[in-house]
């Protein structure tokens, strides 16, 4: 493997001393996701806030004095534009108010049956009347949404105080009190949130960094006439093609570190914005150290598998456009791979499905995050992706070697 | 120095290049059982129209094609077993094989350099040598990108005699280079022969091959149609001058033109 060596310094020197190169390969990439999952995170949250303080219009036809005083006690009418009609205003109005609650211009319109406190005093045995009321919202407008589900609470409240009423004592109502207690494994419970996303991330963007650099590092020379140099040399072509996949994968290891890096900046930018995915557990992944290990070595064997299938098809393609061709389609199937994991319903596994390639791995990275991968998986998952690793460079020593392949001829 | 034993190449042509070439021959003979042999100290030249298999012919001999028929050795190496000897012993030169423009012609010496297994002292006072010989040293810290197209050609000749090989193969020296630069690059052909070094070159130029070479193969239709000293050509075909010679051989082997 002697030049080997020469070769990965080359590589990496070639990135590395090319400031555009590093800030398109590096920098640009954070800069863009922090930016863009910040931008969600705070669009998100002022949109949200933007619905809980709107003040809602609401019409209320035939409002008793109980439910007035109950509104006020909730002090409903702080958030709440409200306009109390009768049943005469009303039926005057009505096509009007339901245009408005269509078009977003009203929020929501309860109409209370006549006499509604007199029908539910006069209750007193079953098949007596009981009196109706009647909401009109538009859950497709996420103001009218928020305006019925708050106005429900009123109404809630409302009731509470006419059973009050009618009972005198509430408690006898109550037949039994549900305690819910939650039986989880609390690594599963905290990650669950990583451990859906984690794999996908890391199966798609361990490919995207490598696609970034290996295009160029092998297709690209081809095309410009450098690489037929190195061929020229008496380094063996199998040392050429190792400083090659060895310098790619040390560059695309390092771009999957921005990429995960920038992706918990963001997503912890995006979790304090929102509060709601720092609930459920990002940033506060807790691997110990054997679990490191075991996400490190698949990652490995993952990065060492990405690059060999991409120094394939970018040696065999004739250059960087034809390359792009032939690797978007596995971008596309490793995506769908990662994607896979996501949708797990919990059935226990086979062990054989860890050893496909690309998949196996998303999936022992998701049992790696909630705490259940068995070492017999794991090493299925390792295995696997090895194995056709070791195939592939095996092949693209070949295409090395292959004058067809490299000389057109 | 060079032994090229009735050297066959057959190209193997795709759908694509039998469309492009509007042949349904799926095999293209690029040269046809050619042998020669070049001597020490001498500038061996491969004179042949387009397309005669000249630039193939020296392909196989730098090792990066394979013969179908026949083989070629290098300083007693054989290209296909001993291609790594081979290839210490020779650097091959053409316009198609270049130099990344990433980097500068400095970087490029010492890259190339160490792949040739050179000790850092050894790189050092081989490029002292051939940057003042072409006159790089102005331009070394210069990305190639950034240099005319005589510069880089000069660089690329440089770099590839870091090793100081014993044979050096120049397929179409001058081509894309003003008189100036051409003449720096044929008078350091000269220079590299006076050292005792084999240098065959492919040339379609007749005046090239007048003035620089002292044996001349006459190379058509991937066979050879001639070999010799001018004088030597010119008196087997009969003619005033290698033009002559060229066009009566040419004939000769294309009856239908
Ligand atoms: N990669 C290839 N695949 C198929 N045919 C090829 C290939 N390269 C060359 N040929 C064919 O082989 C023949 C010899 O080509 P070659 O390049 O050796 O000619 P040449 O003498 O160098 O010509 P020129 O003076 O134009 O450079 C030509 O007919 C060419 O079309
Ligand atoms: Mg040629």
């Amino acid at each position: 493997m002697k030049g080997a060596g020469i070769i990965i310094r080359k590589e990496l020197k070639r990135v590395f001393g090319d400031r555009k190169l590093v800030f398109s390969l590096f920098i640009l990439p954070a800069i863009l996701m922090i930016g863009i999952y910040s931008l969600m995170g705070n669009l998100i949250k002022s949109m949200e806030s933007d619905i809980t303080e709107h003040v809602s219009e609401v019409y209320v036809v035939n409002a008793d004095q109980g439910f007035k005083q109950t509104a006020k006690e909730m002090k409903y009418e702080e958030g709440a534009n409200v306009t109390y009609l009768t049943d005469a205003e009303y039926a005057s109005q009505k096509a009007d108010l339901e245009d408005k609650v269509l078009n977003g211009n009203a929020e929501l319109i309860v109409v209370f049956d006549k006499d509604f406190e007199n029908t539910v005093a006069a209750y007193t045995k079953a098949g007596d009347a009981t009196p109706a009321v009647n909401v009109f919202f538009n859950d497709s407008e996420n103001y009218s949404s928020q305006a019925y589900s708050v106005f429900s609470g009123v109404l809630s409240s409302y009731r509470t105080n006419l059973l009050a009423q009618r009972l005198g004592d509430l408690d006898q109502l109550n037949v039994f009190t549900q305690n819910d207690q939650r039986i989880v494994k609390e690594a599963k419970a905290n990650n669950r949130f990583i451990s859906m996303m984690l794999p996908y991330l890391i199966t798609m963007l361990l490919f995207a960094g490598a696609m970034s650099v290996g295009v160029d590092a092998i297709a690209g020379e081809k095309e410009r006439g450098t690489l037929a140099s190195m061929l020229l040399t008496p380094v063996s072509r199998d040392a050429i093609v190792v400083g090659k996949l060895v310098s790619m994968a040390i560059l695309s290891s390092l771009s999957a570190i921005v990429y995960a890096v920038s992706m918990i900046v963001a997503m912890s930018v995006m979790g304090s914005t929102m509060g709601e995915l720092a609930e459920n557990g990002f940033g506060n992944v807790s691997f110990g150290p054997t679990q490191c290990l075991m996400l490190l070595a698949i990652m490995l064997v993952m990065v060492y598998l990405y690059v060999a299938i991409i120094g394939l098809l970018a040696v065999l393609a004739k250059d960087t456009k034809t390359a792009s061709t032939y690797i978007s389609p596995v971008y596309i199937v490793v995506i769908i791979a990662g994607m896979l994991t996501m949708f797990n319903s919990g059935k226990a596994i086979p062990t054989t499905r860890y050893a496909i390639p690309i998949y196996g791995n998303a999936l022992a990275i998701a049992d790696l995050c909630s705490n259940e991968l068995t070492s017999v998986n794991f090493l299925a998952s390792i295995g696997g992706t090895l194995l056709l690793a070791i195939i592939i460079t095996v092949a693209v020593g070949r295409a090395f070697n292959s004058e067809k392949i490299m000389f057109n001829a | 120095m060079i032994k090229i034993n009735n050297l066959t190449k057959v190209y193997k042509l795709g759908k694509k290049k039998m469309m492009e070439l509007k042949t349904t021959n799926p095999e293209k003979i690029a040269v046809n059982g050619l042998s020669l042999e070049t001597r020490e100290g001498e500038i061996f030249g491969l004179l042949g129209p387009n397309g005669a298999g000249k630039t193939t012919t020296l392909r196989c001999v730098a090792t990066l094609l394979k013969p179908t028929d026949g083989d070629v050795s290098v300083c007693g190496f054989d290209t296909v077993k001993q291609g790594a000897d081979v290839r210490e012993n020779i650097c091959f030169l053409t316009n198609e094989i270049k130099l990344d423009t990433n980097f500068t012609a400095d970087y490029m010496f010492k890259f190339f350099g160490e792949l040739h297994g050179m000790t850092p002292e050894a790189i050092e006072k081989r490029q002292e040598e051939l940057f003042t010989q072409f006159g790089i040293n102005e331009f070394k810290d210069k990305k190639i990108e950034e240099l005319s197209t005589g510069m880089k050609q000069k660089a690329a000749i440089a770099v590839s005699l870091v090793h100081d090989p014993k044979v050096v193969i120049f397929d179409e020296p001058t081509s894309g280079l003003d008189i100036i630069t051409a003449r720096v690059v044929t008078d350091y052909l000269k220079t590299l022969k006076e050292q005792g070094k084999t240098v065959i070159i492919s040339t379609h130029i007749m005046s090239e091959a007048e003035k620089l070479c002292d044996r001349i193969a006459v190379i058509i239709n991937g066979q050879k149609a001639c070999e010799g000293t001018l004088p030597e050509i010119l008196e087997s075909t009969g003619a005033d001058d290698l033009e002559e010679a060229f066009f009566r051989l040419y004939k000769q082997y294309n009856p239908e033109n």
